[in-house]
């Protein structure tokens, strides 16, 4: 009964997108009521899973190979976060997608790709796994070309990515699954582990690069920031709190599922503190920690700084996943429910700007807090939780990773993780306050707080934020089960941090937090105590004797780096884009001479022939062999 | 008991308030000397912040404007719960060194959304600028601590200053580390050439510059603090800490009146060569000082 209700769960999405298509066809409410009543659903069907240990269900055979559903700790806490960030972008959907056409079609896909993602999670077998990880390419690939031409080519560099990903991780299938002649998880583990060294490297190679492309760790990102900016506002979140977040789980099964980190070291005898191939992901990361951030803090496009920052964070995930220690694994599994948390939150509340004023050039915007203070707070809350400040959540995921390396001394990577946590100092403060603080355009006057649909995403995930982040220990109890699942020693927590003799030191959030807020309260009755101040004009400001007026504020707004731009902009003459441009230019060449040979002709073709068999011919004469 | 507690929570804030103030007191005078003049008031800036709070003029641009200067000095106030004392371990069990680097952030963060809020341009750039160079100084800074906690085997605070009591203080054993260690600190206090986010004569004193009255108050006492916060962090980290608080006093009396010397006679660097400047000669001691711990 039980295990029937895994095949159950994994349906609910897909029977609710389709039933959304359909009702919409009757009247808009129906859909909205429809998708929304769905995605709730499958958000609380999957709390009867909680803690639950594992839980299997076999729904098919292909080549001889079972198809299998599974539950544990590991794909409870990805499956949070896939169903609970998409109920929460089909809610913010219905008042931001209004305008558009076609909605039936885009709330069914939006289900589909829940659908899909759920199953990538719950898949027991790398059969199961591929088909629902290709089903979410090209449904998230449909939601993202829904917004005009800049999309389409946004897509397009998506899709050709991920095809690319996907075949490499076919061909690992393939290689294991003529070893193994069976894809279940246990077994193609099993087999790894009887292999020889190069097989299962050329399959760590293979199958990771389709993960590390869905993950968009450099240089395999550059679809992300087009593709998470060009979609729509309400499949930004989906994107980018999300589905990279499928990169990471592929990831965390491939070093712990599949393989091991004691397999990983034996394969090549090492100096280093974790095995060869996980350093090298290691290492990959914190580059992506590091570029991507410096990219971040010269964009002017709201959406495109938040999609860098997206980068950088999954660095932190994969960075802390590689580690190989269970402190480094449980801060890499806490950082990616935390980036779902806080970058949804701030891609919700850019949506919520772009509904209201309909731009996302951060220098077109500004003073909106006054207009917005609901958004403007869960900004603030997203911002200082990705900036990883005491007492918000990124903090905890943050510290945990940084003590892990410690602990494993990896100096190096801590120097690029820190460097990247600064940065994002830069680019979030940047952000907020050229959306939210600074002035406000007059023709910005009239704009209200969005409608409280839309408000509901934001609240949830500010709260989530800050619950986390004063308790880590919520969400520290499923993650240490899943570590326990997959042979790791889970590491020591409780419900406000971590005791002496887990890290390098001791963390008790609630202190800090408690201190901070006592001392808040004496300094809030200080100021109140003290003379009452008059409210001023953003226009009455202090301008060196010159009178501020509409047309000449001085916003100080594009650009706002671009002293630190002269330090960094000689690294960016280089990029990813440009060496895989220029393969791509070298291949048209190569077409080119190619198509002087493939002339399309039949003669040319029989002419071919006539030489071929002729050398064949000559070569036999003489009394050579062919092979 | 519970009194005890209380007296500690009330009196530490009190005496690190204390002896921030005192040292931008000696800051005035020993700036006046060097510039031949006779200064003011030992206790003017005392009697700065007294006038500024008793204002009745106030102005305010909206909320966060409001809140910037209040989290920020109550963010100071839980920060310096968390740097240990002579013989006070405080609160150091709760947060460690990696913790505390961005305990430290919570107040610079509030002070740039508060400028933020002004609609003023020269707070903007003002804090573009702050941004950009603690970016600058984290690099080599973070490394220091690094080195520190490979050395001393602890990420807690007490730990680190304990294991150099008795002389064996970590600016003789890692010399290299704690010249690249003070030019931070130089830098976080935001002293010349470091001061292109404050230069009065550029961006009129940058993030503060439509602050007034008690706000400008409140932000005047978290620079107590912040000095308090610098010096205490380096004396620590790098000697010892103290046996009594007096050597304590003494020993941050001493490198920040060394820091007064360089700020009084240097001009001001534009903010990416400051930038470089950190990237470039702190990072490499840095560096050079992490290496020699690690292959030890």
């Amino acid at each position: 009964m039980m295990n029937m209700s895994l095949g159950i769960l994994l349906a609910t999405p897909f029977i609710g997108g389709i039933l959304a298509y359909l009702g919409g066809k009757i009247h808009r409410w129906v859909r909205y009521t429809l998708a929304i009543l769905f995605s709730v659903l499958t958000f609380c069907e999957l709390f009867f899973y909680y803690g639950t240990e594992s839980a299997n269900l076999t729904w098919g055979k292909l080549f001889g190979s079972l198809l299998v559903l599974r539950i544990n700790n590991l794909s409870w806490l990805f499956a949070f976060i896939v169903t609970g960030i998409s109920m929460l972008v089909v809610i913010f959907s219905v008042n931001d997608m209004e305008e558009h056409k076609g909605l039936d079609f885009y709330y069914m896909e939006l289900l589909f790709v829940e659908g899909a993602m759920l199953g990538i999670v719950l898949a027991g077998d790398l059969i199961t796994f591929f088909m629902f990880w290709e089903m979410m390419s090209w449904t998230s690939y449909i939601l993202v070309i829904q917004n005009g031409e800049m999309s389409m080519k946004a897509g397009y560099k998506y899709i050709i990515m991920s095809i690319i990903g996907a075949y490499a991780m076919l061909a690992s299938l393939g290689m294991v699954f003529g070893k193994a002649h069976s894809l279940v998880f246990s077994n193609v583990a099993n087999a790894l582990a009887k292999s020889s060294p190069g097989f299962v490297i050329g399959f760590f190679v293979l199958f990771g690069a389709g993960l590390l492309v869905k993950a968009a760790i450099m240089p395999l990102h550059t679809w992300l920031p087009d593709a998470h900016s060009e979609a729509p506002s309400p499949v930004s979140p989906l994107l980018s709190g999300v589905l990279i977040k499928m990169g990471a789980y592929g990831l965390f099964v491939l070093f712990y599922g599949l393989l091991s980190v004691q397999l990983l070291g034996n394969l090549i005898p090492t100096i280093l503190p974790v095995p060869l191939l996980l350093y090298i992901v290691q290492w990959l990361a914190a580059i992506s920690i590091v570029l991507a951030t410096f990219l971040a803090i010269m964009q002017e496009d709201a959406k495109r700084l938040l999609a860098y920052s997206s980068i950088s964070q999954i660095g932190y995930v994969v960075l802390g996943i590689a580690t190989g220690s269970s402190l480094g694994i449980a801060g890499g599994l806490f950082h990616a429910l935390n980036h779902a948390i806080f970058k949804s939150l701030l891609f919700f509340a850019i949506g919520a700007v772009i509904y209201r004023t309909g731009t996302r050039n951060m220098s077109e915007l500004g003073g909106l807090i006054k207009k917005m203070p609901i958004t403007f707070t869960g900004a603030l809350i997203g911002i200082v939780a990705l900036a990883g400040v005491p007492p918000l959540n990124g903090f905890v995921s943050k510290w945990m990773i940084y003590e892990a390396l410690l602990q494993k001394k990896e100096v190096f990577l801590l120097i690029f993780a820190f460097v990247g946590s600064t940065g994002a100092f830069l680019y979030l403060y940047r952000f907020i306050h050229s959306v939210f603080l600074g002035q406000l355009p007059e023709k910005y006057e009239n704009v209200r707080e969005v409608p409280f649909l839309m408000q509901i995403p934001i609240w949830i995930l500010s709260i989530l934020a800050v619950l986390f982040g004063v308790f880590p220990g919520i969400p520290m109890k499923v993650i240490s089960k899943a570590e326990a699942f997959f042979g790791i020693t889970p590491v020591k927590y409780n419900l406000y941090g971590f005791p002496q003799g887990s890290a390098m030191g001791a963390l008790k959030v609630i202190n800090i937090s408690s201190v901070l807020v006592t001392a808040l309260i004496v300094v809030l009755v200080l100021f109140y105590t003290l003379p009452k101040s008059k409210k001023l004009s953003q226009y009455d400001t202090y301008a060196a004797g010159q009178i501020v007026t509409p047309e000449t504020k001085y916003n100080y707004s594009y650009g706002f780096y671009m002293s630190f731009g002269r330090v960094v902009n000689p690294v960016f003459k280089w990029s990813a884009d440009k060496i895989y441009n220029a393969w791509a230019r070298a291949l048209k060449v190569f077409g080119d001479y190619m198509r002087r040979v493939y002339t399309g002709n039949l003669e040319t073709y029989g002419s071919y022939i006539v030489v071929l068999l002729t050398i064949v011919a000559f070569v036999i004469l003489i009394g050579g062999r062919l092979w | 008991m519970v009194g005890k507690e209380i007296l500690i929570a009330i009196g530490i804030p009190l005496l690190a308030f204390s002896i921030g103030i005192s040292l931008m007191m000696f800051r005035r005078k020993i700036a006046a000397r060097i510039q031949r003049r006779y200064g003011p008031n030992f206790i003017q800036p005392l009697i700065d912040i007294f006038k500024l709070l008793a204002k009745k003029g106030n102005i305010t641009h909206g909320i966060m404007y409001d809140l910037g200067p209040i989290i920020a000095l109550a963010a100071s106030i839980t920060v310096v719960f968390f740097i240990p004392m002579p013989g006070m371990k405080l609160m150091t069990g709760s947060a460690d060194v990696i913790a505390l680097l961005y305990i430290m952030v919570i107040g610079s963060l509030a002070t740039a959304l508060g400028a933020g809020e002004s609609a003023n341009p020269n707070s903007s750039i003002g804090v573009a600028r702050a941004l950009t160079l603690m970016l600058g100084y984290d690099l080599p800074f973070v490394i220091v601590i690094i080195t520190l906690v490979l050395k001393y085997h602890t990420t807690n605070l007490y730990a680190i200053m304990q294991a150099q009591a008795g002389g064996s203080w970590a600016m003789w054993v890692l010399p290299l580390s704690a010249i690249a260690g003070i030019i931070v600190t130089y830098g976080a206090l935001g002293e010349h050439p470091f001061d292109a986010a404050v230069a009065p004569n550029e961006v009129a004193t940058g993030p503060m510059a439509e602050y007034g009255g008690k706000h400008l108050g409140l932000l005047m006492i978290n620079h107590a603090f912040h000095i308090y916060i610098e010096l205490a962090l380096f004396v620590d980290l790098f000697m010892g800490g103290a046996s009594n608080i007096f050597y304590f006093y003494a020993k941050m009396f001493v490198i920040f009146v060394l820091i007064i010397f360089f700020d009084e006679v240097l001009p001001r660097f534009r903010i990416d060569d400051a930038v470089r400047f950190y990237w470039r000669w702190p990072t490499i001691l840095a560096l050079i000082g992490l290496i020699i711990v690690l292959v030890k």
